[in-house]
């Protein structure tokens, strides 16, 4: 009689291990642990929840075939979301690639708006409630265009350098400072407005 | 203030900037305003989405969304398995592109030595049926040639249809010398 194993209580390091000798129950636990998180940093830059689905899923499959490539050097949870983010750029790449332009984008090479806009000196996130503040920064990434977007994304939420962005969105450095730069007064701007629309 | 500006106080915000250049932009910071306003509007920002994303969860339940992976997983594990009939139809395909192709090289060979030996005397019998070896073993050519009449005739026939051809049907042509 086949054993059902019990991963509940195993580590991701122990599972890691199990899956990496072919064990799939290992795998499915990893799955179940970290699919929530590898699902959002996948809406986050698809904003769009079927692609973020089915993105987050291609990337359980890639990480399953190589499993023996992670040495452990991150967390499983990091080297996992470095896929997905890699799978969604590469998606967004290719839809760029079969459309023109946007205002946005050749507004960010000739400088954009956002230089010239007056700074905002309140702080419009003050005072709010976390799951409000939540809700204002989600609806203000969703109106980002997905340059801007996934430069914030990859700095604020993952935390990572200048030239660890660089190298994951495949631009100079001085992009990424131009593009976080332009996102940041966007999102204070939108946050402000959303502020001020609810005042009203 | 100008863009480089802009961008060193965000890379002093972010503590990307080497000791010196960051000392640089402090004595900066405390003699202008503006400059201090900017940082602030980029600590707001900074600080109101540090750890305030979105909570989002998966819309599809464990189980279900485990098995798309199981199962792909599984189509991606399996060993190549050889399809005969796909085999068949490929080879069918390269068959029905290529034996005409072949057909008609062997052609322009033929008529090729023919037309550059007119009155040489040839390999070949000076009238009669001749069998010609072609690329394709789909294929099969025969000439007659009449020294009198001055003419070649070539048939080509298909190979792989013998019940349908018991005899050369005339494909091509004839050519005149």
């Amino acid at each position: 009689m086949k054993t059902v194993k019990d991963h509940s209580s195993a580590s991701d390091e122990e599972l890691v291990q199990g899956a990496k000798k072919g064990d799939t129950g290992a795998f499915e636990e990893l799955v179940a642990r970290h699919r929530d998180k590898i699902y959002a940093r996948a809406f986050s830059m698809m904003r769009n929840e079927d692609e973020a689905t089915d993105l987050s899923q291609e990337a359980w499959v890639k990480s399953w075939q190589r499993l023996k490539q992670f040495q452990g050097e991150s967390s499983f949870g990091t080297w996992m979301t470095r896929i997905v983010i890699n799978l969604c750029l590469d998606h967004l790449r290719r839809r760029k690639r079969q459309r023109t332009e946007s205002i946005e984008e050749m507004d960010e090479e000739s400088g954009g708006v956002e230089r010239q806009m007056p700074v905002v000196t309140a702080n419009p996130t003050e005072r709010l409630e976390r799951a409000e503040l939540r809700k204002r920064i989600d609806e203000a990434l969703n109106l980002l265009s997905h340059e801007h977007r996934t430069v914030l994304v990859l700095h604020e939420f993952e935390e990572m350098e200048y030239k660890e962005i660089a190298r994951t969105m495949e631009c100079s450095i001085g992009t990424v400072m131009s593009r976080l730069f332009y996102a940041r007064r966007k999102m204070a701007a939108l946050l402000a407005n959303l502020k001020s629309e609810e005042l009203r | 203030m100008n863009h480089d500006a802009q961008l060193k106080l965000q890379a002093y915000r972010d503590g990307e900037l080497p000791a010196a250049e960051a000392a640089e932009v402090q004595s900066w910071l405390a003699r202008d305003a503006e400059a201090r306003s900017l940082l602030a509007e980029l600590e707001h920002t900074a600080k109101a989405l540090s750890g305030n994303e979105a909570e989002l969860k998966l819309p599809e339940s464990r189980e279900f969304f485990w098995s798309k992976i199981e199962r792909e997983i599984q189509r991606l594990e399996q060993p190549a398995t050889r399809d005969p009939a796909r085999e068949i139809s490929w080879t069918a395909w390269v068959r029905q592109q290529f034996a005409p192709l072949a057909g008609l090289a062997s052609l322009a060979i033929v008529l090729g030595l023919l037309i550059a030996h007119p009155g040489g005397r040839s390999s070949v019998a000076d009238s009669g049926v001749i069998d010609l070896a072609l690329a394709s073993d789909d294929m099969g050519a025969h000439t007659f040639r009449d020294q009198d009449q001055r003419i070649t005739v070539v048939w080509l026939d298909d190979r792989t249809q013998d019940s349908e051809f018991t005899t050369p049907e005339p494909f091509a042509s004839v050519q005149p010398e």
